[in-house]
């Protein structure tokens, strides 16, 4: 008798690979794969043309910096100007990996490789706050990091700020960590993010304010917030302080880096006058969202953030509205201003879009509301990122993009091009150069390649030259030596000339 | 004979002594305030085109006036990127947003009709000047033909291949000396500046008498 077909054994339609099927179906490896998928994302939108934005002068210097560094000369925390080591920290072994030896091996991609790597892990940070802020604000705010024109063209910048603003948010992350479940680990985190804030810039001493009062004001709306055990708070000072002292003494080799640092505040404080960089209150939010569309989704974030505090839901929406307002009322209130600043600020607003966007969600229920919120975000998207392409791509350098700022015209990218042409028509192997400026930058970038290269004060005698380079302001003194010689004009910056001053025909130089 | 030679040999003289004499009248026009304070350049930096300070004194014959003012102008780019080419000409020259016109990247020109041959003492131009900066390859032609392919006299030239030295942008515009050349049509060219590579006018004046 035919065994009954019930009865044989059943065929099992089992994955070929079956853990990574059931790691498909976690939650957290898709929240996981989402995120990295976001990072990679902005990563390929941070990627092209790295290297055609000329040189701001702020990037010059940092790049000087690391010419020094492989040239062996040891860090020196710099407290009239330089900010902190950690830029360099990161960037001199990324730059040796990628072949550099010497300063004139350096180039722009490399050195922008580094807030571009930044920037995009800061993406894939943003998964980590999802237990804190809900999958949809983080969702959105790593949207807004990866496609937005303000992340997007300070990620290609190589200055502090992107560095900065992904330290703050590993700061958030593992501070509320430590608050929720203290643990050695996230008290650890905490104190060596802080640390490097501090190593990435002095104003780390505002955010540390902001997030304070931040904290204050939710522990005062909500005292059930436990204190954590004193053992974590010991490890995160004693990390902080650990982290801070490496950092500024470049590892022990340079002590007085400590000292530097407390001499460098009131250098800060003093500089937040303005020293010609004054702009007005509303700066910042211009800058952030000229068209006021993002700024209406926070402010009701903000009110989404009020309402889950009040309902003993989450307080980290809050706690992220104070941080951002204080900080945006202190960078506004502070004379001093700079676009790059706004990144700080991107942190928190882009978050609070987040809170926003996820209350506009909850309130549509039916699926064709639904259907045109989504159609109506994705135009935005389309929209943001056309801007992007614009002010990042298309005229990265040009003065009227509100984040080219003092920015370097691409027309001095023209000197060096024309010098090495007029050296090589005049059969000249090695031209010695005499660059006569109060300030040179970022000509020490743009001549690295020129061997012999020497720097004046407008004061100053400069000695025979094949070449001259002035500003328009041509010290009388050295007047008398460009006779016979022709002067061609490059734009350093809106409203700054150079003068690139050759020998004509008929000038026979001296030895 | 003699007597006679030397009778018109001396008319000649006063004749023309009276021409030179009697025409000559300081060219006036009228400049905008300045829009940035630049750097002041010294006067004895040798192949420096010295700033101007003031409106330099140069003599035309009297009755000369501005023949570009409400004229047609013409561009090789004939769809600017910002503003429209009836600036040059309108007698606006403040260099606030919306008096200038800005023409493609690149070498560029422009071209006044004077709508009928002219002697032309001077020109005057005011590509921009609310900030520092300097325009390349800047060339000045006059002709009677449209399109400059015949009987084309250059007046000024500071590009490569010419005489003249580039100058950095003021308020009061740049004076060209046209020593009385005759022609209909005025064009200028110029490549970009030092702070982009768009070309930019204000305004254009063309000073002279038309040819009775």
């Amino acid at each position: 008798m035919p065994k009954a077909e019930t009865d044989l054994p059943r065929p099992e339609f089992r994955p070929a690979i079956p853990a990574a099927f059931s790691l498909l179906h976690s939650t957290v490896t898709r929240r996981w794969l989402l995120f990295a998928a976001l990072a990679l994302f902005a990563f390929l939108i941070r990627l092209p043309q790295l290297g055609e934005r000329p040189m701001h002068t702020d990037e010059s210097v940092n790049a000087f910096l690391i010419g020094k560094l492989l040239a062996g000369d040891q860090y020196r925390y710099d407290p009239q100007d330089r900010h902190g080591p950690l830029l360099y920290v990161v960037a001199e072994p990324l730059v040796k990996l990628l072949g550099a030896k010497n300063l004139s091996d350096l180039t722009e991609t490399q050195l922008r490789l580094i807030p571009v790597l930044v920037g995009s892990t800061m993406v894939l940070l943003f998964g980590a706050a999802v237990d804190l802020f809900g999958l949809i604000p983080c969702l959105v705010a790593a949207l807004l990091f990866a496609l937005a024109p303000l992340p997007v063209y300070y990620s290609r910048y190589f200055i502090h700020e992107t560095l900065f603003v992904a330290a703050t948010l590993g700061l958030i992350l593992a501070g509320w960590r430590t608050l929720q479940n203290p643990g050695i680990l996230s008290a650890a985190l905490t104190g060596g993010c802080a640390a490097l804030m501090l190593a990435c810039k002095e104003t780390a001493i505002i955010h540390f304010f902001a997030l304070g009062i931040g904290l204050l004001c939710v522990r005062l709306l909500k005292p059930s917030l436990p204190y954590p055990p004193a053992k974590v708070l010991a490890t995160m000072l004693v990390i902080f302080v650990a982290t801070g002292i490496l950092l500024f003494t470049w590892f022990g080799q340079n002590w007085s880096g400590l000292t530097d640092l407390v001499r460098a505040m009131p250098r800060f404080a003093a500089r937040a006058s303005g020293e010609g960089h004054e702009k007005p209150f509303g700066y910042y939010g211009h800058l952030l969202d000229p068209l006021f569309i993002l700024v209406f989704v926070a402010v009701a974030g903000a009110y989404a953030a009020i309402c889950d505090v009040v309902s003993s839901r989450s307080k980290a929406g809050l706690f992220i509205a104070i941080y951002g307002l204080v900080i945006f009322l202190i960078y506004s209130a502070i004379p001093y201003k700079t676009p790059w600043l706004a990144l700080n600020l991107w942190l928190p607003f882009s978050l609070l879009c987040g809170v926003g966007a996820a209350a506009f969600g909850k309130l549509l229920t039916k699926p064709a509301a639904r259907w045109g919120a989504g159609l109506a975000c994705g135009f935005f998207l389309l929209a943001l990122f056309a801007q992007t392409k614009l002010l990042v791509f298309q005229h990265p350098a040009d003065e009227k993009n509100p984040f080219a700022y003092a920015h370097t015209s691409e027309d001095l990218l023209q000197l060096p091009v024309r010098l090495a042409e007029l050296a090589r028509e005049k059969h000249i192997a090695q031209p010695r150069i005499a660059v006569v400026a109060a300030d040179a930058w970022p000509l020490p970038w743009y001549l690295r390649k020129f061997s012999c290269v020497g720097y004046w004060q407008p004061g100053q005698a400069a000695g025979a030259a094949d070449f001259f380079i002035t500003t328009s302001e041509v010290p009388g003194p050295l007047a008398a030596q460009l006779q016979g010689f022709r002067p061609d004009f490059f734009g350093a910056r809106p409203n700054v000339l150079l003068i690139l001053w050759s020998p004509s025909a008929t000038h026979v130089l001296a030895p | 004979m003699n007597k006679c030679f030397l009778q018109s040999v001396s008319l000649i003289l006063v004749s023309a002594g009276m021409a030179l004499a009697e025409d000559k009248v300081p060219l006036k026009t009228e400049t905008p305030p300045p829009l940035f304070v630049g750097t002041p350049v010294p006067i004895n930096v040798p192949n420096l085109e010295p700033k101007l300070k003031v409106w330099p004194n140069f003599e035309v014959p009297a009755g000369t006036v501005n023949l570009a003012k409400g004229k047609k102008v013409t561009a090789s780019d004939s769809e600017p990127v910002v503003g429209t080419l009836d600036l040059l000409t309108d007698g606006e020259k403040a260099g606030d947003e919306g008096n200038w016109v800005e023409l493609s990247q690149g070498k560029q020109w422009v071209q006044i009709d004077l709508e009928k041959a002219a002697t032309i003492s001077a020109v005057v131009v005011w590509h921009f000047h609310s900030q520092e900066r300097v325009y390349r390859d800047v060339f000045v032609q006059v002709s009677d033909d449209p399109k400059f392919e015949k009987d084309v006299t250059t007046i000024y030239d500071n590009s490569a291949a010419g005489k003249d030295r580039p100058y950095i942008e003021s308020c009061l515009g740049k004076l060209i000396d046209a020593k009385g050349v005759k022609g209909r049509y005025v064009r200028l060219y110029s490549a970009g500046n030092t702070t982009n590579k768009m070309n930019h006018y204000i305004e254009v004046e063309v000073f002279g008498k038309p040819v009775a």
